[in-house]
Parts: structure tokens; C-alpha cells; sequence
């Protein structure tokens, strides 16, 4: 057991801060040497709606959130109301005290329904419909208040000429911080590690952290514990964008393009942040040289994709990044790769549909549409992630695979994944191999893109080494089209036996692995970013004495079918975990292995999973009380 | 021995097609440019005009509907080196590729783009294209156009393109020299082809051409080309070349509209932030050491999210 395990969240409006504050948070912890995870939640918005941040810290492994938190720190009037359930006895709530007498209907960003809920609530409790009334509620349950003005401390901290507004997150954040018991030395290397170090920045935040740690110190009202001192780390801190910008990057990206969309775009402006930079060259001297990246943002999705297609028939490793949306102009054009059997990567964050559905929030309903995506038949490879370091080291097996058997890769990723932010120690380059394409090695006219081979692998080629012909029509060995019966039913066989090879080569670890008990009670079934909360899930389930494992799917096409049948023929109680309506990864099973799975948690409000939610589901199941639960938690 | 700009496919557009022309024009421009085959690509979307690819010996990507702007970027963007062509009809260049033109204006990358215009969707049997006027009716229409059409110089003039021309398909000298200046220009170059579809277009034919295209430079004082990179000179020669664009139907101009090589291209605006962009370019460039240990490391290059006290 951990001794230190604290939920917080922190909620403002967007574009106040929030961002900043989260990053201060996770940050100072890290240092601290403590280990953290957290999720950033927002509306489709740039300033004014709600957003929070939902970290939880340990000092052991952490993998998942949990509701109710131990800290709620509310930055504006709306927090309070909109987390009125998220808390429990002995919650810290923290609030800003000039914001008391603010009433429901003044929280002007609010969505209507959203006050509805809330109002129905403070009627049933029979509190007042003000920001009082909400702390009230809150309070019979148990809660601490903590009240504070943003206001007062910020000119006490540096005087008045200084807008408290500006102020209020990195307030808020070292507050929250001091009453989670964390050393303020800790709380201003974090502050300090974002907002950098110039010397006026520095002393502002030196005295905001000095007075938030003397409101905790001298409030009677708390009793802070102290938290214990670590090993201070030096450690990465990635949201799951920027590892996957990153593995692209160790996997020899060179042209990047896209076209802005929410969750995929943070990745592609973190790489134009770094596109140009030093690589090690091995050899007797290690030696240095320049080079780049090129990140295009193209006219739209569909010029995006066309643009890495053919930027990966002239050599280059090439991958877009988009979402649901855009993904779905991409479908003509994957096809486009499949038939031309194009090397090309596109990693696809999900997020809330259909149509624009919930832009910034969480979703795992693309996966069918992801396998299945583009008409006709065609090879392809859907390959998913479920945290960092697997995005990292998936997003270079996504090239090597992609030019191993010539054929476009989709690395299928969520919101949670893209959002959330992860420690990490450092990667392993031992899994981080290149492995390039069969090449053509001669140099002659006759060169035959679609050569016909044993393994359906033709020998590559690009442009600029060889003369070649590519087509979206049938074509024959040199590329010009044909509609020969014949060659089109030899091409077609060529082209899908390459996935058997690929289901050969793909090691099994990287296709679907089994967590936890070989023989178990309950078998959970899942994918992508629930896998750290479904282990998270798997040793809780184990302390209780529960015989529990976790089958984890990867590899979504080619479907590891025969693995996978083999797990679920022999367990007994079967839950498929998803974050989507209609269980798609159960459907895939079926359609892939004949095997109907009878239990389904499911989450489609697009906000976050939690291990408290998921636990009474699973229990709920168990119990034999309801066969489809839908998890409903998250503001 | 000398390269053979032919393959040895049968051509398969109907009788009198003035692709033919068009196809004609561009071997013998590439041969006479001579540069190493393997470093040009033909590339085209769908339609007629669009197998021309397959037809040129020297490499092909015949790509998707309306697509044809973005893939050859992508071949450019990956090796500056390249050489490329694009192929396009008018339907696929101005109707569902028409996004992609507006782009392309505003990159100038270094490639060449030939309109097939000749006012029909041909592969589809005769749908009217974006060129066709108002009230024309040809075979291929159940009743006469409803559309307005748009003028291909115009609009390739107004979303930035550098080098803006047009030429006729039977004029096969003609339009190899055009062709030859427009691969040779530095940005992204425009030719408006005027092409007969003798199966679908029985009202803009070679004798209707024939009769009413002159050639701008026949006028000794036409000069198009932006010499100076100073604002005032672009300005007169673009607004000089959009006058002339507007001139159709009893007299059509061909030749080059507007040539402006001061503006930078595509490429050199990446090598701005990326010096090695054109020695080093992502095609070429060493992705890995030879035991396959990548050359990227995360230590060096994103340090910033390393994050210590
Ligand atoms: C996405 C898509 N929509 C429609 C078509 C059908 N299609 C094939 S060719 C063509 C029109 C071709 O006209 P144009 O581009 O003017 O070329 P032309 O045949 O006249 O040379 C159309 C609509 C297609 N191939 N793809
Ligand atoms: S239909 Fe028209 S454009 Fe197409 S090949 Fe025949 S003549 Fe040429
Ligand atoms: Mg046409």
C-alpha cells in the first residue's frame, strides 16, 4: 500500500490558466520525486467555459483516477457547482471566498442544462442556488471548506497595482499544493520549471507561493500532513501527443503534414517546435549532424494525406496526424496507399462523434470505422496504444511495419491518451529499432514496382531511384493499369497475403497480451488508454481476493483471432471495458473469431473513466445485477 | 543512348483527342530539357486527360480524383530535387480539386501544372466542366449548361500562382515551348490547355480554336516577366496579365501571362528554418545507424520536457 494516494482537481474557466496550473502541479510532484498522472478536461472553447485538470498522486506506479478527490480547488464560481459530486468526507474544497454570494444563474458560461442538473440538485437538498448553497451541499457531505480571496492574497503578495486575475492558477495550484503537504521548495522549482526563469516572473511567484503557504500554515481550521521526502528525479513529464510526436521523431520522421484538428493537432505544433536538431551518428567517434523535420499544415485533411503518401514513395518516412473528422476525408485516400501499397502512417485520435460530436472529449467509436476504413479490400495495419511509452515505441514500429510490408499503418489513439500527462523516467532504445523496407538494390529500366514474389512483398523503390508507375486502378507488375482478370485476382491475393505475413512477423506481445491470473474468475477485455486504469483495476481487484486478468488487444488488423479465442474459450466471466456505445471491440472479436461476449462497461459521455466507477460496474456484473452497466461520471 | 520519353502502352483516347497534342508537347519537352528520367514525375488525378502518366516514360503517379496537387506536393516536399508534372482535367483541377488549386497558389512550390480544359468531364461521358459558359449545350448535356463558367488564367492569377499561361494542344511546338518554360520557372506554374474532346465537345473543336488563338508575344512590346522584386513592378505585370485573361471569344490569347520569380518558392521558405532542406532532404536523409539504432534521440532533441529542480 502506498502511503501517499491524493485525487485533486483543479477547475477554472478556459483560458485561464488551468493548463498552467496543471502543468505546476505534476510538475512540482515530479520533482519531488512522486509519481503522477493526470487528465486535462475542456469544452470546445477558448476562453470563458468550464475546464479542470484531474491529477492524482502517489508514491508508488499510478495509472488511474479515482472519484471522489481529496482536494477540489475551485478558481471561479462555476467549479464549485459543477463538482458538487466529485467530493466526499474530509474533501478539501477550496474556494474563493469574494465569489460566495455569485448565484447559479449569473455563471453565465454554463451550459443550460448543465444548470438544470445543478438547480435540481440544490432544490432536492434544500440548498440556496448560489455558490453558498453549492459549498453547503457539499459540506453535509462531509467536505472541508477551504475559503480563501484570491483577491486579498494576491495583493498582499504583490500589491495592488498587479491584476489577481492573472494570478489566481498559480495561487490556486500552490495552495492546493500546501494543503496536499508537499515542501514549497518543491511547489517553486515547479512554477519555476514553467513559467521560467526571469527575474521579475520569479520573484512574483516567490511571494504568491510564500503567501499561499502561510494562509495554509496559519488557517487553524486545516491540519496539513507533510508529505515525507523523496529522491528528487530529473524525469520527462509527456502527454501522450508529444510522445507520439517524439516516437515519430526517433523513428525517422521527415515529413509530417496535417490540418489542424482537435485532439491530434498539439502534436504537430509540438513538432514544429523541434524540427530542427542534432543526430548522433554512431562510429568509431560518435559524430553530430544536422537535419530536420518537415511539418506541413496542408489545405485540408485530404491534401494532408495525399501529401504523405506520396512524400513516402520518394523516400521519406511520412505520417499525418488527424481525428475522427478528418479521418474520414482520408478514407479514399488509405485506400489509395492499400492498393499502391504505400508505406504511409496516420495516427488517428478519437475523440467524442459522430459529425463534430464532443470535439474535445474521449471516445474509443472509431475503431470499426478505423479497420474498415476506405472501400474495396485492401491490406492495412490498425495498431493501438494505451500509454506513453507504448506510444513511443508503437510510433516507430508503425513505420517499420508500415515500410516492412508496404502498406499504410493506422495507429489508433484516444482524447485520454493525447491529454493526459504521463512521468516517465526515459525510453528503452533497445525496442526502438529501425527496420526499413525490402529494397531494390538494382539499378536497371525494367524495374517492376508490383513485382510478384513469394511473401506478396515486392522489392521497393522510390522516386528519384527508380522509374515507376502508381495507380489507384488494377495494375500490373510495372504499375500500368490493367483490368485482366488474371493479374487483378493475382494482385488481390498479393497484396492481402502480406498480412498473414504480417500477423507472422508482428511479435505476440505486440499484437495482445494477457495481464494477471492465467485462470481467473473475471476476464476483462479492452484496449488503448484504459489499459493503465484496467491494471490499476487487476491489482485492486487482487486485494480483495478477486481472480482477475486483463486481456489487452493491440493489434486490431490483422486480428491476433487465434490468441484471442484462445483466452476468452477459456474464461469464465467476460467484461469488454470500451469507451463507446455499441462495444465495437466485442464486435471485432465476433467478427473475428465467432465469440459473442455477454458483458459490457461502457462509457460514452466522453469524460475520463475512473477506477471507483469501473470497480462498482465490474461488481455489478460479478453480481449478476445488470449485464451492461454505463459509467457515467465526469463533469 | 538516348532516353525514350514513350512507353510502349496503346494510347487509349479516342480519335482526335487533343490529349494527344498535349502528350506530344510534354515528351518533347522533357527531352529537350534532358534531364535523368528518373528524377521527373508525371503525376495526374482522374479522368481522360489523366492517364497521360502512363503514356510518359519517365516515373507516373496517377492519383485520385482532384487529388493531383496535393500528391505531387508531397513528392516535392519529400525531395526538393524532383522534378514534377501534374496532369489534371479541368473538372478534377477546378471543380473537386478546386480547394487544392487555391492552396497551391499561395505555396508556389517548384512544379508544373497542365490544365486539360476542355470543358467536359470526359471520362464520365460529358458532364459539363467549370470552364463550360452559361447556355451551352453540347451532346453530352440533356439540356444546356446552367452554370457560369470560370476563367482558369483569371483565377490562377488571383490566388498567387507565379507563372501563369496558356496554350492550345494542336500548336504541339507551341505548347513543348511553353511547357519547356513553365517546368523551367522557379514556383509553381499554370498552363491553361485549350483541348479539343472531339467526342463530348463538338462546339469548342480545332477549327473553333483554330480560328481564334493568337499568340501574345506576337505583340514585340508583351512583356510578362516580373524583373524586379519591387511591389510596383509585379503590380503593373499582374494587373496587365489579368486584363489580357479576360479576353475570350473572338480573339484568345496564349502564351505567358505573368511570370514573377522573385517570389520565393515553397521550398526555399522551409529551408529558411531548415538549412540542410536541400543537401539533406527527408528522402535522402540517414534515418539510422547500420545495426538499425535510430539517429534521433529523445535526449537531445526534446530536453525541454526534461524536468528537473
Ligand atoms: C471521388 C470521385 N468522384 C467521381 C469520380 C468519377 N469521375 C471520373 S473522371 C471524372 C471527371 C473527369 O473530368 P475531367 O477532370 O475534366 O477530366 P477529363 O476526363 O475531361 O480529362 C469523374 C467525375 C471519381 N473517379 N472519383
Ligand atoms: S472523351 Fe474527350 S477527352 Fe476523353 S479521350 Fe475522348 S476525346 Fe479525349
Ligand atoms: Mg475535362
Amino acid at each position: 500500500m502506498s502511503n501517499v494516494d491524493i485525487d485533486l482537481i483543479i477547475g477554472g474557466p478556459q483560458g485561464g490558466g488551468i493548463d498552467s496550473a496543471a502543468q505546476i502541479i505534476i510538475r512540482s510532484f515530479s520533482i519531488a520525486g512522486y509519481e503522477a498522472y493526470g487528465i486535462r478536461e475542456y469544452h470546445s472553447n477558448i476562453k470563458g467555459r468550464h475546464s479542470y485538470f484531474h491529477v492524482r498522486i502517489k508514491d508508488d506506479l499510478v495509472r488511474s483516477l479515482r472519484y471522489p478527490v481529496d482536494v477540489l480547488a475551485c478558481l471561479d464560481a462555476e467549479t464549485p457547482f459543477v463538482h458538487m459530486n466529485d467530493i466526499t468526507e474530509n474533501t478539501l474544497v477550496l474556494f474563493d471566498q469574494d465569489l460566495r454570494n455569485t448565484k447559479l444563474a449569473q455563471v453565465l458560461t454554463m451550459e443550460g442544462e448543465t444548470k438544470k442538473h445543478i438547480e435540481e440538485r440544490l432544490v432536492k437538498e434544500g440548498c440556496e442556488l448560489t455558490v453558498n448553497g453549492a459549498l453547503e451541499c457539499m459540506k453535509r457531505s462531509g467536505a472541508k471548506l477551504v475559503p480563501v480571496s484570491f483577491r486579498d492574497l494576491v495583493i498582499k503578495a504583490l500589491g495592488p497595482n498587479k491584476p489577481p486575475a492573472r494570478y489566481a492558477n498559480t495561487l490556486g495550484a500552490s495552495i492546493s499544493m500546501a494543503l496536499m503537504g508537499l515542501d514549497s521548495e518543491f511547489t517553486r522549482s515547479g512554477i519555476e520549471s514553467v513559467f521560467g526563469k526571469k527575474k521579475e516572473v520569479l520573484e512574483d511567484n516567490e511571494k504568491i507561493v510564500k503567501v499561499a503557504y502561510d494562509f495554509v500554515e496559519k488557517n487553524d481550521g486545516i491540519s496539513v500532513k507533510k508529505l515525507g521526502a523523496k529522491v528528487t528525479k530529473e524525469r520527462y513529464i509527456l502527454t501522450g501527443n508529444e510522445a507520439i510526436a517524439i516516437g515519430k521523431v526517433i523513428g525517422g520522421l521527415k515529413l509530417q503534414t496535417y490540418y489542424p484538428i482537435t485532439p491530434a493537432a498539439d502534436e504537430s505544433f509540438f513538432l514544429e517546435g523541434h524540427d530542427y536538431f542534432e543526430e548522433v551518428i554512431a562510429g568509431e567517434n560518435e559524430s553530430l549532424s544536422k537535419s530536420g523535420v518537415v511539418i506541413v499544415q496542408a489545405e485540408d485533411e485530404i491534401a494532408a494525406i495525399a501529401m504523405a503518401i506520396s512524400g513516402a514513395m520518394t523516400g521519406a518516412r511520412t505520417a499525418t496526424g488527424t481525428s475522427g473528422p478528418g479521418f474520414s476525408l482520408m478514407a479514399e485516400a488509405i485506400g489509395y496507399a492499400g492498393i499502391n501499397e504505400i508505406p504511409v502512417v496516420v495516427s488517428l485520435y478519437q475523440r467524442g462523434g459522430p459529425s463534430t460530436g464532443l470535439p474535445t472529449r474521449n471516445s474509443q467509436a472509431d475503431l470499426l470505422f478505423a479497420v474498415h476504413a476506405g472501400h474495396g479490400d485492401f491490406p492495412k495495419l490498425v495498431l493501438s496504444s494505451g500509454d506513453v511509452n507504448e506510444g513511443i515505441e508503437d510510433a516507430v514500429k508503425a513505420f517499420n511495419y508500415a515500410e516492412m510490408f508496404q502498406m499504410p499503418v493506422i495507429h489508433i489513439l484516444d482524447k485520454n491518451f493525447a491529454n493526459s500527462f504521463y512521468v516517465i523516467d526515459g525510453i528503452d532504445y533497445s525496442k526502438m529499432k529501425i527496420k526499413r523496407w525490402k529494397l531494390h538494390e538494382k539499378n536497371d529500366e525494367e524495374y517492376e514496382r508490383f513485382k510478384f514474389t513469394e511473401d506478396g512483398i515486392s522489392p521497393m523503390s522510390f522516386f528519384g531511384k527508380d522509374i515507376m508507375w502508381l495507380t489507384g486502378d488494377e495494375h500490373n507488375e510495372f504499375g500500368h493499369i490493367t483490368e485482366d482478370p488474371e493479374t487483378r485476382d493475382k494482385m488481390m491475393e498479393k497484396r492481402m497475403h502480406k498480412l498473414e505475413v504480417a500477423k507472422n512477423t508482428i511479435p505476440m506481445e505486440d499484437q495482445a497480451i494477457l495481464f494477471g491470473e492465467k485462470d481467473a474468475d473475471v476476464t476483462l477485455v479492452s484496449w488503448g488508454s484504459n489499459k493503465g486504469l484496467l491494471l490499476d483495476m487487476l491489482d485492486k481487484l487482487k486485494s480483495e481476493g478477486v481472480r482477475a486478468n486483463f486481456l489487452y488487444i493491440r493489434l486490431m488488423a490483422p486480428f491476433p483471432s487465434e490468441f484471442v479465442l484462445n483466452v476468452l474459450k477459456n474464461s469464465k466471466l467476460i467484461i469488454d471495458v470500451e469507451s463507446n456505445y455499441t462495444g465495437q471491440l466485442a464486435q471485432l472479436i465476433e467478427q473475428n473469431c465467432g465469440f459473442r461476449i455477454d458483458n459490457y462497461l461502457l462509457k460514452y459521455n466522453g469524460r475520463h473513466q475512473t477506477l471507483d466507477e469501473t470497480y462498482d460496474g465490474i461488481k455489478s456484473i460479478m453480481k449478476g445485477e445488470s449485464k451492461r452497466v454505463v459509467l457515467r461520471n465526469g463533469a | 543512348m538516348e532516353h525514350n520519353y514513350r512507353t510502349d502502352l496503346w494510347v487509349d483516347w479516342c480519335p482526335g483527342c487533343g490529349d494527344f497534342g498535349i502528350l506530344g508537347a510534354l515528351q518533347q519537352s522533357l527531352a529537350e530539357l534532358g534531364e535523368k528520367p528518373e528524377n521527373i514525375v508525371v503525376a495526374s488525378g482522374i479522368g481522360c486527360s489523366a492517364k497521360t502518366p502512363h503514356y510518359v516514360n519517365v516515373s507516373g503517379i496517377h492519383t485520385l480524383h482532384g487529388r493531383g496537387i496535393p500528391f505531387a506536393t508531397g513528392i516535392k516536399l519529400a525531395n526538393p530535387n524532383m522534378t514534377v508534372i501534374l496532369d489534371a482535367g479541368d473538372g478534377d483541377m477546378l471543380s473537386i480539386g478546386a480547394g487544392h488549386f487555391v492552396a497551391a497558389g499561395r505555396r508556389n512550390i517548384d512544379m508544373t501544372i497542365i490544365i486539360h480544359n476542355n470543358g467536359v468531364y470526359g471520362l464520365t461521358k460529358g458532364q459539363s466542366s467549370p470552364t463550360m459558359p452559361r447556355g451551352m449545350k453540347t451532346k453530352g448535356l440533356q439540356r444546356p449548361n446552367i452554370y457560369d463558367s470560370l476563367n482558369p488564367v483569371n483565377l490562377a492569377l488571383s490566388v498567387g500562382y507565379t507563372f501563369v499561361a496558356r496554350a492550345f494542344a494542336f500548336d504541339i511546338k507551341g505548347s513543348k515551348d511553353i511547357i519547356t518554360r513553365a517546368i523551367k520557372h522557379k514556383g509553381t506554374a499554370v498552363v491553361d490547355m485549350l483541348q479539343p474532346c472531339p467526342t463530348y465537345n463538338e462546339i469548342n473543336t480545332k477549327e473553333w480554336y483554330e480560328k481564334r488563338v493568337y499568340y501574345l508575344n506576337k505583340d514585340p512590346t508583351w512583356d510578362p516577366v516580373v524583373k524586379v522584386p519591387e511591389p510596383e513592378e509585379a503590380e503593373k505585370k499582374y494587373k496587365q496579365a489579368v486584363d489580357k485573361s479576360l479576353e475570350w471569344e473572338e480573339k484568345i490569347p496564349l502564351g505567358v501571362f505573368y511570370q514573377n520569380e522573385q517570389v520565393p518558392s515553397y521550398e526555399e521558405r522551409i529551408r529558411n528554418n531548415f538549412p540542410t532542406y536541400f543537401t539533406d532532404s527527408p528522402s535522402l536523409s540517414r534515418i539510422c545507424n547500420d545495426d538499425g539504432t535510430p539517429v534521433a534521440r529523445m535526449e537531445r532533441i526534446f530536453a525541454d520536457r526534461l524536468i528537473r529542480k
